[in-house]
């Protein structure tokens, strides 16, 4: 299939079915195809990847990672599913990402919660989500950026949507002592 | 014990969170792609699972029966009498093979009538 006419198909008939058509393509080795499904997914997977990682090393695994997804496509059973699929790799790369840089990250004084709104003080999420667990991360940014369903979540993080639960109780506990100054 | 769920510091740590995701990647799409599409291997061929399976199962058929058809060591027969490979005797030989060292030869003998007939 001729890329440009699986991009026109993407504002014809929809992500979905388009995706599908791509992952098919590229399984038969066509590179275009599965470069689009790069660019259709590279912002959302580091957004991911920050969330987990931090800035310094998220855009570095999601690439490793996207890789790994060519490698490993056709182990793909529903080629509609590459979104959740790739994600799913993407957050197993972090977690190796994070136990590497356990202990190298530095962790500066969060300010105060009543000046997050001064521009002038540049709090970053990162600050508050470094001293969480990677899956406690993932599960808060999953939930409050993607807007994902518990069984959504769950799918990505290889987990039940129970514990994707108890992975959001313990994050927010967590954030809320760490913006209230305490340690983590 | 307050709810975390309902805090509002957690809630504006989420706001916070949303906007600090919104930002772009230091990458732009279309460069993330030509460096991705650069690494990638040369081809992601489906996996020719049924294939290797049947290759497998194949090859452990051979093995049986390369095992099954090859003779057998001298201690398996022990205790057992051995019928399969007579030596090319007379039709009026009888041999029993009792085990590896026992051999017994009947001799069948017709017409000696005096005697009483075949022995």
């Amino acid at each position: 299939m001729d890329v440009h006419e699986t991009v026109l198909r993407v504002a014809l008939v929809g992500v979905d079915t388009t995706t599908a058509d791509l992952v098919r393509t590229a399984l038969e080795g066509d590179r275009d195809a599965f470069g689009v499904l790069v660019e259709s997914h590279w912002d959302r997977l580091v957004r991911l990847a920050r969330s987990v990682v931090g800035d310094a090393e998220a855009e570095d695994v999601v690439q490793d990672s996207l890789v790994v997804a060519w490698t490993r496509l056709a182990r793909l059973s529903d080629p509609q599913s590459f979104g959740p699929w790739v994600s799913r790799i993407v957050f197993r790369r972090c977690l190796r990402a994070s136990r590497r840089q356990r202990g190298r990250v530095s962790l500066d004084a969060v300010p105060e919660p009543s000046r997050w709104c001064d521009p002038e003080v540049s709090v970053s999420a990162w600050q508050v989500l470094a001293r969480l667990a990677p899956r406690q991360s993932a599960v808060l940014h999953l939930t409050a950026v993607e807007g994902m369903t518990d069984a959504e979540i769950a799918r990505i993080l290889g987990i039940t949507p129970a514990s994707v639960r108890a992975h959001r109780r313990r994050a927010r506990a967590g954030v809320a002592r760490i913006v209230r100054g305490g340690t983590s | 014990m307050r709810d975390p769920d309902r805090d509002d510091l957690v809630m504006s740590f989420e706001d916070r969170l949303r906007e600090w995701s919104r930002r772009s990647p230091n990458l732009p799409t279309s460069i993330a792609r030509t460096r991705v599409l650069a690494r990638l291997p040369e081809v992601s061929r489906p996996v020719p699972w049924l294939r290797l399976a049947a290759a497998a199962a194949l090859v452990v058929v051979l093995v049986v029966a390369v095992w099954r058809g090859s003779p057998r060591p001298a201690g398996e027969v022990k205790g057992s009498i051995a019928w399969n490979c007579p030596p090319p005797l007379d039709r009026n030989i009888v041999v029993w093979q009792l085990d590896d060292r026992t051999t017994v030869y009947f001799a069948l003998r017709p017409g000696e009538p005096d005697k009483g007939g075949v022995s």
